[in-house]
């Protein structure tokens, strides 16, 4: 009793110590709560170990406990005391009864110690609700303990019924079953935990990520995040990004970029965008915006810098192509400084097509993880007030009516590709969108290009109503529909008039949709800029994660087209912009290969080089081109910090780059090689970083690239041991048959003599033990005759003949010998005559006969 | 070549011998070749059954088969019965006051024989048991100062009622070491028995009407030829390790003695002989362990008592089954 009534106090009083935390009424009193359920528990133990009745007992139990509860409550003086002692007493009656009851069940009751696992469970799963903290690992240390403890009662209790209780050793015996039943548990609990780790982790990051979609009681969870936090605590864009009741904003710094003016007249502020990722699709089920990788002509550069050789660039002209803007495009230049931005991802306004990662200056490498270098085709339209509301700004005005025309030539979408147009202008069939639609078109009736229908899609939005109050706000917690089905984007656009970014956007994407613009949904960040000490610089907290719509123009590409409102409830947090790193410098030349040769007296290096970047041009030679390369001025780099130049040495593998101006004037074409672009430079080439490839980390590298190939060859290795045990069990499972075989072509093939009368004899044994005719305790003769009458042979002759040869001094006479090959095939074709094939296949697939046969016989000496 | 002939000759007495007792005792073939073993192997038998199963008409007939010395007679048959009141002196002989001669002298009791029938072994007191059993080991009566030899040929066929029975003495395991066999009598089979029934006076001419087809020489020769009986060494083998395992199991309170094993090889051959060979086989092992052995160990169990030896005889068999075929060397 004691297995059984130990660990349920223990999980009781754990329950009513969690509880206590969630209701007042227990008042924190759970020590002395756990000791009336025990009490309950060992009285009902010890009460029912006498055989009495439960229901009487137990009712006459309730109605005394009844009637002091009246006795107390009535009797007690002062208002006060009254209420608490009758409350702890009829919590002490409450926990009693439940012990009492469990007492009883436990020890008299078969389904009770299932049910009462059942309701322990139901109790965790209440407790589990109520806590706030989502996380795996919580909820299932939550829930380990109940289903311990369900595992342990079940299998205790059955272990006890079907307990000889006059069995010797009898503790022993038990504490030996318990003590291997709970290992065996704990270590599967265990095994599932660490096997499903990485899982859990991710499924936890999931539910932090988009808690919205979990939909938890008291409907405070509905949440999400513009941004998530990867494993390592960097931070990227979401995957999808869905509609919530609320949305959570975190002040932590992301990255820091510096971007190139857009404009010839270096005035005009740049655009407001950083792009992540495109949402083209939206899914109806979910109401989330998702990103599509088979999206139509697809224009989004996603390069991992973090796999991109240091100083050497990645481009990739397709999406250059893909982004259909021709005209009023040009390349600039940004460069990102990584703070929490997971390393391996990618911002960059569009359309980026360029990506070189950059050494991040030493002083500043505390402070910024990693940085790149991006290139991008971008739009002289694109502006940061291209489409914001001018608010009265007659400037402003101008700036935005001056890139209006020019976009209200595009009439229409005449001669864009179908397919395209299609993707771009889905909309799902619905009576809610349909509402959108209309709306749509009320708002657009007057405006005749998709310019015009733009801006009367954003006038909409900065409308007033019919009290002079704006009729849409900003707000990050614009709560959700009362009916979880309901269209989001309809209660945002017809009731609650309240939303975020992610709100405006969906709406005016449906909107822009409806009219047969293509659009789609960008999300990345949003430029601030805050002040005017660092002109170019820009920070990137988390809360200026952000989504807007990109509206296609023919010939002008994808344009950015904002219409969320400004948060007028909340200023922008004083967020002060820091010291940028001053690294200026563009790496116009950047060389990677082996040191041939090393003059420290003039800091003159010979460098074979292989690999090439000049000018943001990437070259490679097939044969090492040597080149000297002057490294007075170069600081080292090793591993992350900075060496002396003691560190070089021959054969040494490096990255340098090259900053000078002198380079800036040289001019290169993709037709020239690495060779020819040496023989235009002056040599020695003046460097300013090198970077030593360590061998180590190369090794290291190479490393964990042999155990990619290793996981790889484990699958390999899961095949062959697969095949292999397989082939072993189909061996196992031949067996029988195989050794058939062999004893029977030996008994067979043998000259007829003593060695032939032996091969018949193991034959035949080995055959009948085979089909399970096994001699058991009979002398041969016996054994012989019994099968002769079963079978119709001639055994016995054979049997005692074999005697005869096998202990005497007599030879058997020639015509014995001549005998025994017609026996052996005769007796065979008798015995195969008497059992069908189908009872010798199933017997020749029974490989224990076979073991039985070739059992080692345990005698302590063999033979004389 | 004489030997051989005398050899074959006296095996197919011993086969008549068998056939004979074979036309008084129907469907006993086993015993009878059972109760010759022991006679060849110079040891006695002890039968044990139920009253009325046939066990005295055995032992007369097998006494009535056998010629005496002159080759007129029978063999020396005596027969007690014994009884709770029996002494030893009634087995032995006395020692009698000749009024003539004015002496004492020596009146040899029963045991003077070739062929003793002693009944109801079980019945007479331990005091008398083991009187009779001391003349078996010794094959000599000492009265006195005078020791007196049994004859050349003496046989004991011991019957006794199953111990369980009421007024029983049982005998003690060192008693029962003495029976080369015991074995079980058990009732006919049915149609045997129908025989028998429908053809009782028959049967009971027969066993007025033996006929004596060997003579005393004839089993004296016998005795002695048994030892050149060739037993394969694998076969002592098998018996020691029968031997040894009975010491091993657990079951077995008292296992075999060392004199067990060395009667189990005695009557190994004198079966084989029994069976019209001269060379013993794995068969004889396993036909004669249970009425060699069984009566000599004490087991924990009534179950143990059914299934130890059996186990034991298993493996063993098992063993020697496997072996291959090793050229024999005497």
């Amino acid at each position: 009793m004691l297995f059984l009534g130990l660990p349920t106090i223990v999980l009781v009083g754990w329950f009513i110590y969690t509880g206590n935390n969630f209701y007042s009424i227990l008042e924190n009193n759970f020590i002395a709560q756990t000791i009336y359920f025990s009490l309950g528990l060992f009285t009902a133990f010890i009460f029912y170990a006498y055989k009495f009745r439960f229901f009487t007992t137990t009712i006459l139990l309730a109605f005394l406990l009844g009637i002091l509860y009246s006795i107390i409550k009535n009797v007690t003086v002062g208002e006060f005391d009254a209420f608490f002692a009758s409350v702890h007493f009829l919590i002490f009656s409450i926990l009693f009864i439940v012990g009492w009851i469990t007492g009883y069940g436990l020890s008299r009751s078969t389904i009770y110690s299932i049910i009462w696992p059942l309701l322990m469970c139901t109790c965790q799963i209440i407790l589990v609700g109520k806590t706030s903290d989502i996380k795996a690992s919580t909820i299932i240390a939550s829930f380990a303990p109940v289903l311990l403890y369900t595992f342990y009662i079940i299998y205790t209790a059955a272990l006890i019924r079907n307990t000889d209780e006059n069995k010797k050793d009898l503790k022993w015996y038990f504490s030996a079953r318990m003590a291997g039943f709970l290992s065996l548990l704990l270590l599967l609990l265990f095994a599932v935990f660490s096997i499903f780790q990485p899982e859990f982790k991710a499924i936890e990051k999931e539910w932090g990520g988009s808690k919205g979609k979990e939909g938890k009681e008291g409907g405070q969870n509905n949440q999400q995040s513009m941004t998530h936090e990867n494993k390592d605590g960097s931070v990227s864009n979401n995957n999808s990004m869905s509609l919530s009741g609320s949305l959570n904003k975190s002040k932590k710094l992301v990255f820091v970029a510096r971007l190139d003016n857009f404009f010839p007249d270096s005035t005009t502020p740049n655009p407001l965008y950083f792009t992540s990722d495109y949402y083209t699709k939206f899914d109806t089920a979910i109401q989330a915006f998702e990103i599509d990788p088979n999206m139509p002509d697809n224009d989004l550069f996603k390069p991992d810098p973090s796999k991109i050789p240091l100083f050497f660039a990645m481009t990739d002209s397709s999406v250059v192509a893909n982004s259909f803007a021709r005209l009023d495009r040009r390349v600039v230049n940004a460069e990102v400084y990584k703070v929490l931005l997971s390393p391996d991802a990618y911002l960059a306004p569009a359309t980026a097509f360029f990506c070189q990662p950059i050494s991040v200056p030493p002083e500043y490498k505390e402070q910024y993880k990693s940085a790149y270098r991006a290139k991008m085709w971008v739009s002289n339209l694109n502006s940061a007030y291209f489409i914001y509301n001018p608010a009265g700004n007659q400037a402003l005005e101008d700036f935005q009516e001056e890139r209006f025309q020019q976009l209200r030539k595009v009439t229409n979408y005449q001669g864009v590709d179908k397919k395209f147009l299609d993707y771009y202008t889905y909309m799902p069939a619905d009576n809610d969108y349909d509402s959108i639609r209309i709306l749509a078109q009320e708002i657009t009736a007057k405006a005749k290009t998709p310019m015009d229908k733009m801006v009367a899609i954003r006038d909409y939005f900065l409308s007033k109503d019919a009290f002079g109050q704006p009729l849409f706000a900003y707000s990050d917690n614009p709560g959700i529909p009362g009916l979880p089905s309901a269209s989001k984007l309809n209660y945002f656009l017809f009731q609650n008039r309240k939303g975020y970014c992610a709100y405006f956007a969906g709406a005016t994407l449906f909107m822009l949709r409806a009219l047969g613009i293509p659009s789609r949904v960008s999300s990345g960040f949003l430029t601030v800029n805050r002040s005017n000490k660092n002109p170019g610089w820009y920070w990137f907290y988390e809360d200026q994660a952000h989504a807007w719509v990109q509206v296609f123009f023919p010939g002008y590409g994808w344009m950015d087209f904002d219409t969320t409102i400004p948060d007028v409830n909340t200023e922008q947090s004083p967020q002060p912009d820091g010291t940028p790193p001053l690294n200026l410098q563009q790496p116009l030349f950047v060389a990677d290969g082996t040191i041939s040769s090393l003059d420290t007296l003039h800091k003159i290096i010979s460098l074979s080089v292989k690999k090439l970047l000049f000018h943001d041009q990437n070259y490679t030679a097939s044969t090492a081109v040597d080149i000297s390369l002057e490294i007075s001025l170069a600081s080292i780099i090793r591993d992350t910090g900075i060496v002396t130049m003691q560190s070089l040495t021959k054969n040494m593998h490096i990255t340098a780059a090259s900053y000078a101006e002198v380079l800036k004037n040289i001019k290169a074409t993709s037709t020239d090689s690495v060779a020819s672009i040496f023989k235009k430079l002056t040599q020695p080439v003046p460097v300013d970083e090198i970077k030593i490839i360590d061998e180590t980390a190369a090794k290291e590298t190479a490393k964990k690239e042999s155990e990619n190939a290793k996981s790889f060859d484990w699958i390999q290795f899961a095949k062959i041991a697969g095949m292999t045990i397989l082939f072993l069990i189909l061996l196992l499972f031949l067996f029988p048959l195989i050794t058939w075989l062999i004893f029977d072509t030996q008994a067979k093939s043998a000259i007829p003599g003593n060695k032939k009368a032996f091969l018949i004899n193991r034959a035949l044994s080995f055959y009948l033990n085979q089909l399970g005719y096994k001699n058991k305790v009979r002398s041969p003769h016996e054994y012989a005759l019994s099968l002769d009458q079963q079978f119709g042979t001639k055994i016995t002759t054979f049997s005692d003949l074999y005697q005869q040869i096998k202990y005497s001094k007599q030879e058997a006479s020639e015509a014995e010998k001549n005998s025994m090959q017609p026996f052996y095939s005769n007796t065979i074709k008798n015995i195969r005559g008497k059992i069908s094939l189908s009872k010798r296949t199933v017997a020749f697939l029974n490989i224990n006969r076979s073991f039985q046969f070739f059992k080692k016989i345990k005698t302590d000496t063999h033979g004389a | 070549m004489e030997h051989e002939t005398q050899m074959q000759e006296a095996l197919s007495k011993i086969n008549a011998l068998a056939d004979n007792i074979g036309t008084v005792i129907k469907g006993k073939r086993e015993q009878a070749e059972f109760v010759i073993t022991a006679l060849l192997a110079k040891g006695h038998i002890l039968m044990e059954d139920n009253p009325g199963t046939g066990k005295t008409v055995m032992a007369k007939t097998l006494a009535s088969s056998i010629a005496g010395n002159g080759g007129h007679d029978s063999a020396n048959f005596k027969r007690i019965q014994f009884t709770p009141d029996l002494l030893p002196m009634d087995l032995l002989g006395t020692n009698i006051f000749e009024d003539d001669k004015k002496e004492f002298i020596f009146k040899k009791g029963p045991l003077f024989c070739n062929i003793l029938l002693a009944d109801e072994i079980n019945r007479a007191s331990p005091k008398v048991q083991s009187a009779l059993l001391e003349c078996m080991a010794e094959n000599q009566i000492t009265m006195g100062e005078t020791t007196y030899k049994l004859e050349n040929l003496f046989f004991t066929i011991a019957t006794q009622n199953p111990i369980e029975m009421e007024g029983t003495y049982p005998l003690p395991a060192a008693q029962l070491d003495r029976f080369f066999l015991k074995i079980h009598f058990g009732y006919a089979d049915e149609e045997t028995e129908l025989s028998i029934y429908k053809n009782y006076l028959g049967i009971q001419h027969n066993l007025e009407n033996v006929k004596q087809v060997l003579g005393m020489e004839d089993i004296l020769f016998l005795q002695n030829q048994t030892e050149s009986v060739f037993i394969h060494d694998e076969l002592i083998a098998g018996v020691r390790n029968i031997i040894w395992a009975t010491r091993k199991q657990p079951d077995i309170l008292l296992p075999a003695s060392t004199r067990s094993g060395i009667t189990y090889l005695k009557c190994l051959k004198a079966y084989a002989l029994v069976k019209g060979r001269n060379y013993v086989t794995e068969n004889d092992l396993k036909t004669l362990s249970t009425p060699v052995l069984l009566h000599r160990l004490i087991f924990r169990t009534k179950d143990a008592k059914d299934k130890a030896l059996a186990a034991i005889l298993d493996v063993e068999l098992n063993r020697l089954n496997k072996l291959s075929i090793q050229v024999a060397h005497s």
